[in-house]
């Protein structure tokens, strides 16, 4: 029993991560970012490059995102800004880089599996269960993730900026708030969150150009269900995750894979606000 | 070097005799899956097919036409597999098929191949009874396979009890199912038989059902590259250290996974160390072809190397690319290649030579017992000879 609730809180604090970067983007920009899943691949590369470089495991996540942050801040620039008043070209434009950045790290390293080293093997006894030690570790990141960014967003100036671009856009600009540079350093934000996720997963997978893609509906599907907020996207991990790890455990693997989608739609017919409090 | 004298003699010779060349020459047509599942594998296929036919073109090629290779992305699934078969057999109208694939895919291609009359060798090892008037299969089947496995787990760890995990789709399940039968045939129980989709990559709630199971052994049989490694690395990270056989590891995979693959057992009618002339002529060739590019010859490149040559028979022994007349002659054939001496003579299956292996530290596969001329058994038993 106790193994299940193990496996429950590590895939919900996996999900929390690969998905906080696409939540970020969604508030301050309104934007869904559909190169997310792409970006997570990006991230895992970039682990890979790591390991090929034969720099400490550890790094590679910290790595990624710093890697991402500035991609993002270019990408900002160049794709997503000149498409600010057309909210829904932007989206397929974020699809379309998806695309390109897949077929780019295909021409770059080919279709094939790489690996990526671990920086940590083997199982930890936890609770008198031996359980994965890389799950574990992941799982704390997670956590310092979720609380670096609640104090990013309510202890500093660029957070109460971002929230007061995520409440109300045209308020904030009226109050002096520079909106296009909080756009910027959220879609930088984002998409060094994506990568840096990227990294965190690709211990436990394999790294291949479709590797973020599974990802990305399932992230997608927890930012719409939970809205912007950190709290309640720790809560949808947690509920359609769990559902996910009971499912899979209970009644099958193959329909585990449908959970979390299924899920999030019945609470969006029930209730459209999903479980965003406001 | 060698390729580029060739590739310029080919376009010297097209200069000369202009579209004639095309008509005369042999097209094998190759689906494999580049991209997919199946994208760790699939390279090193394709090199031994070219190997095959720049030795074939070297030495005079078939009945004096030369070979022409034509690979096509089939994306390791179904829907990929019936662009890459409809576009070979009807647009570049290939003499013959020979692939290595997934299961899925080539259940999709099939069709296209009876409708096309196109004889097609499936070089790739699968969970068996696949039978078609237009195919043969020069690779093992579950019968060869996983006999050796389970009896050594049976003597050398006295194991009872058995864990099965597979990927959804027609090997895994396949495999699984006949090694379920062959466990309980032996007086084993099976205690759990889970399985992922294809392109699934989280494998948590099944290893954790495999640890509240507590089997004596670990039997998997996932489709070949992504789902392969991350199934091992998972259950590497979980501590899952009982004896494990895997049904579709190849020693290109095991080497790469690195430590994660260490004491896996397996059990391939290939494995390169195997000692004989025909096997170091055809890595020296190999080394001597692609050099640094050069991707581990296995179970899976082997038998598409083998295959090349035993096309080449049949044409001749036929004396013509007539496709009725090379299926007629396919049965009768053998080439005696890396594997050893091979006949599809079996219901469109071949005996085969088996090896059980085990990966070693450094990702080599030692080989601790082999098994001469394992039959296939009833395969399709409507296409008997």
């Amino acid at each position: 029993m106790s193994i299940v609730a193990l496996d429950i809180l590590t895939t919900a604090a996996i999900l929390f991560v690969v998905a906080s970067g696409l939540m970020m983007i969604l508030g301050v920009m309104k934007l869904i970012n559909f190169a997310h899943g792409a970006f997570l691949t990006v991230g895992g590369y970039a682990a890979y490059l790591t390991t090929q470089a034969g720099i400490s495991p550890w790094l590679a996540m910290p790595l990624a995102g710093l890697f991402g942050f500035f991609a993002g801040l270019i990408i900002e620039r160049v794709i997503v800004r000149p498409l600010y008043d057309r909210p829904l070209d932007a989206i397929l434009a974020t699809w379309g880089l998806g695309i390109v950045i897949g077929q780019l790290i295909t021409l770059g390293f080919g279709r094939e599996v790489q690996f990526a080293a671990s920086p940590l093997s083997g199982t930890m006894a936890l609770a008198g269960i031996e359980y994965s030690s890389y799950r574990i570790a992941a799982s704390l990141i997670a956590l310092i993730i979720a609380g670096a960014l609640t104090a990013l967003l309510y202890l500093t100036r660029f957070g109460l900026n971002a929230r007061a671009v995520i409440m109300n856009e045209t308020l904030a600009r009226g109050l002096g708030i520079d909106s296009q540079k909080v756009r910027a350093l959220t879609f930088g934000l984002g998409a060094g969150l994506a990568c840096a996720a990227g990294a965190l997963i690709t211990p436990l997978l394999s790294v291949d150009p479709n590797m973020g893609l599974p990802w990305l509906v399932n992230s997608f599907m927890l930012v719409l269900v939970s809205g912007v907020s950190i709290p309640s996207l720790l809560l949808a991990s947690l509920l359609l995750g769990g559902a996910q790890v009971l499912v899979s455990t209970y009644l099958s693997p193959i329909l585990g894979g449908l959970t979390i989608v299924v899920l999030a739609a019945l609470i969006l017919r029930i209730n459209p606000k999903g479980l965003s409090l406001d | 070097m060698m390729t580029r004298l060739l590739s310029t003699l080919a376009v010297v010779a097209a200069l000369t005799t202009g579209p004639a060349l095309a008509e005369e020459s042999i097209k094998i047509g190759i689906p494999v899956g580049l991209s997919g599942a199946n994208s760790v594998v699939a390279p090193s296929v394709v090199q031994s097919a070219e190997l095959a036919a720049e030795e074939i073109n070297a030495s005079g090629g078939i009945l004096g036409k030369q070979v022409e290779l034509v690979v096509a992305d089939d994306g390791s699934g179904a829907q990929g597999a019936q662009r890459a078969f409809d576009s070979l057999v009807f647009q570049d109208k290939v003499n013959v098929l020979i692939s290595m694939e997934t299961s899925a895919a080539r259940n999709a291609g099939l069709p296209i191949v009876n409708r096309g009359k196109v004889p097609y060798i499936y070089t790739s090892f699968y969970e068996g009874r696949s039978c078609s008037p237009w195919m043969y299969v020069n690779a093992w089947v579950p019968e060869q396979q996983v006999a050796p496995i389970v009896d050594h787990f049976m003597k050398e760890f006295s194991a009872k009890t058995y864990f099965l995990v597979g990927s959804d789709y027609a090997f895994g399940r396949g495999m699984l199912e006949f090694t379920r039968s062959y466990v309980e045939s032996k007086g084993g129980t099976v205690v759990g038989e889970e399985y992922l989709p294809m392109d699934g990559s989280d494998w948590t709630a099944i290893i954790s059902k495999l640890k509240a199971a507590n089997p004596d052994a670990l039997i998997t049989s996932t489709a070949g590259g992504a789902p392969n490694v991350t199934l091992t690395k998972q259950l590497r990270a979980a501590g899952v250290n009982i004896p494990y056989g895997n049904l579709a590891v190849d020693e290109g995979t095991a080497k790469a996974m690195g430590a994660d693959a260490t004491g896996i057992f397996i059990a391939a009618s290939y494995i390169t160390g195997i000692d004989s002339p025909e096997n170091k002529t055809f890595l020296a060739a190999m080394e001597k072809k692609f050099g640094a590019d050069l991707k581990t010859p296995n179970d899976l490149s082997v038998p598409q190397y083998e295959a090349v040559y035993l096309y080449k028979a049949a044409v001749e022994k036929a004396g013509s690319t007539d496709p009725q007349a090379v299926i007629d002659a396919l049965d009768e054939v053998s080439f005696t290649g890396p594997r050893g001496s091979i006949t599809m003579n079996k219901q469109r299956h071949a005996p085969l030579t088996m090896y059980l292996g085990q990966v070693q530290e450094d990702g080599s596969v030692s080989v601790i017992q082999s098994f001469s001329n394992v039959d296939p058994g009833e395969q399709c038993p409507q296409l008997a000879n």
